[in-house]
């Protein structure tokens, strides 16, 4: 009856989880079908995998002001941009629909019934976590730029994408699982605290990842200019219910019902999940 | 509201930047990252080499166990590693260049990518690297799977990694490498 459950759940948003899955062979080794057809496109013989396409690095050579990077690997910044412009028209829907990193975490809080899981139910709380990390990112950043030798990149020592994919590799070949102290720190926070311990599993989105931060603030300037496409609420239909906000992956929506732009990725849990239809995607609407 | 929101971001900052100096700490005895060039000859010491291509720093390599992280040494101790993006010819021909690490008892494994014909059975990369040039987006990892026996010992690697002319086998580089363990005041087989 549960596994029952479980299932009517999930096909209430089903598209996307099947996009979680095709973003896992999209970008995820041994599939890596997008970074694959890339690299054969452009006659690049290095082995596709997660690695091939990061979404952190370019954030670092442009803070640090190392822009030659930008054109050492053109397909990481190609992507990035890409990433930040569809946040900008349409909402982090990279984020919420596609990301790899997101959607392990998410499904494994889906997947593990734990019932006491921390949330931060106040908005501006979380977004000031989420732009205090951006802001740190960018100080190490410049600090790594004019030669500081005190302090490191924080992109490479600690990357979940780099997790997800020896873990991957774990499995599916004879790689060795090698995990130095970064590497067993994102394993806790990523998966163990933000995947099983917090209410929507994406506690590493929301506090660690620059890509999201900055796509967050894409999607609120969007949506200042009226350029986007974003969910909206419908006052009049609202009952107060708040199941909207223990769905919300993101913590996105506040007691009030009102939606903070730089934390919601489009995922429209809210939208499929609200029993009176209060929550509808909306097109170049400014509230 | 208005100091939750400033403790918040004051929080996120700080431990953002600890974490950019725990990984300054971690990296020196974690996973090291290295910069090889060749031909550079014996590396004895560290040196900038200025000739074709950028300024390479290399240094002669020493791992110290007891520098590593405190989760490292608790759930994964027996395994270290090296690793290197940035093979560079500062030399003034294309060179093929043929890889080889000292062997010990210690069983290392290597794992190879880059946008380069590599043969993994010879270890070497088939197509020459220009002058300045390097090896395009290069990662090779040495996993160095330590015996349990050996970790009790103060130096546990002593030998380090050959860079030869694939076609004349002449050694272009050696960047000595060693695997210690600082504060073992003891070398293995004692017991009170």
């Amino acid at each position: 009856m549960r596994l029952i459950n479980a299932f009517k759940k999930l096909s209430i948003n089903k598209w996307r989880y099947i996009f979680w899955i095709i973003g896992l062979i999209m970008f995820v080794a041994p599939f890596a079908l997008l970074t694959r057809l890339i690299y054969f496109t452009i006659g690049n013989i290095y082995p596709p995998d997660l690695h091939g396409i990061c979404f952190r690095m370019p954030f670092e050579w442009i803070f640090s002001g190392r822009i030659f990077y930008l054109f050492q690997y053109p397909i990481m910044f190609g992507t990035v941009i890409l990433a930040l412009i569809i946040a900008f028209v349409l909402g982090p829907i990279f984020c919420g629909w596609l990301c790899p990193v997101g959607a392990v975490s998410e499904a494994l809080s889906r997947i593990i019934p734990f019932p006491y899981r921390l949330r931060i139910k106040d908005t501006s709380i979380t977004r000031s976590l989420r732009y205090g990390f951006l802001a740190g990112w960018i100080v190490i950043s410049l600090l790594i730029g004019l030669g500081y030798i005190g302090i490191s990149s924080i992109c490479c020592r600690y990357c979940a994408s780099s997790v997800l994919q020896s873990l991957v590799d774990a499995i599916s070949s004879s790689t060795v699982l090698y995990w130095h102290s970064g590497s067993i720190i994102v394993l806790i926070f990523w998966l163990i605290i933000g995947g099983v311990f917090t209410v929507g599993g994406r506690a590493w989105c929301i506090m660690f990842c620059p890509l999201g931060a900055m796509s967050g603030l894409f999607h609120s300037l969007g949506a200042k200019l009226g350029f986007y496409r974003t969910i909206r609420r419908n006052n009049v239909k609202c009952n107060n219910c708040d199941i909207c906000m223990k769905v919300c992956p993101m913590w996105a929506i506040d007691s009030n019902k009102s939606i903070d732009r730089t934390l919601c990725i489009n995922c429209k849990e809210c939208v499929k999940r609200c029993p009176n239809n209060a929550f509808t995607m909306v097109w170049r609407e400014i509230n | 509201m208005r100091y939750k929101v400033i403790i918040g971001f004051m929080v996120a900052f700080l431990l953002t930047i600890y974490s950019g100096a725990y990984s300054a700490e971690i990296r020196k005895s974690e996973i090291v990252h290295f910069w090889v060039a060749v031909p550079a000859g014996n590396i004895t010491h560290e040196k900038i080499i200025r000739d074709a291509g950028p300024p390479i720093r290399v240094t002669p390599l020493i791992i110290d166990l007891d520098g590593r992280g405190f989760l490292k040494k608790l759930l994964q101790p027996n395994i270290e590693a090296i690793s290197t993006h940035w093979i560079y010819n500062v030399g003034k021909r294309p060179i093929n260049i043929r890889l080889e690490l000292i062997e010990s008892d210690i069983p290392i494994v290597w794992e190879v990518k880059a946008n380069w014909p590599y043969n993994s059975s010879t270890r070497t990369f088939t197509a020459p690297i220009p002058p300045g040039g390097r090896i395009d987006l290069l990662s090779i990892d040495w996993y160095f799977i330590i015996p349990e026996y050996y970790m009790d010992e103060k130096i546990i690697y002593d030998g380090g990694l050959l860079i030869y002319d694939a076609n004349s086998n002449e050694l272009l580089t050696f960047i000595p490498i060693m695997i210690i363990r600082s504060y073992h005041s003891y070398i293995g087989g004692e017991c009170c």
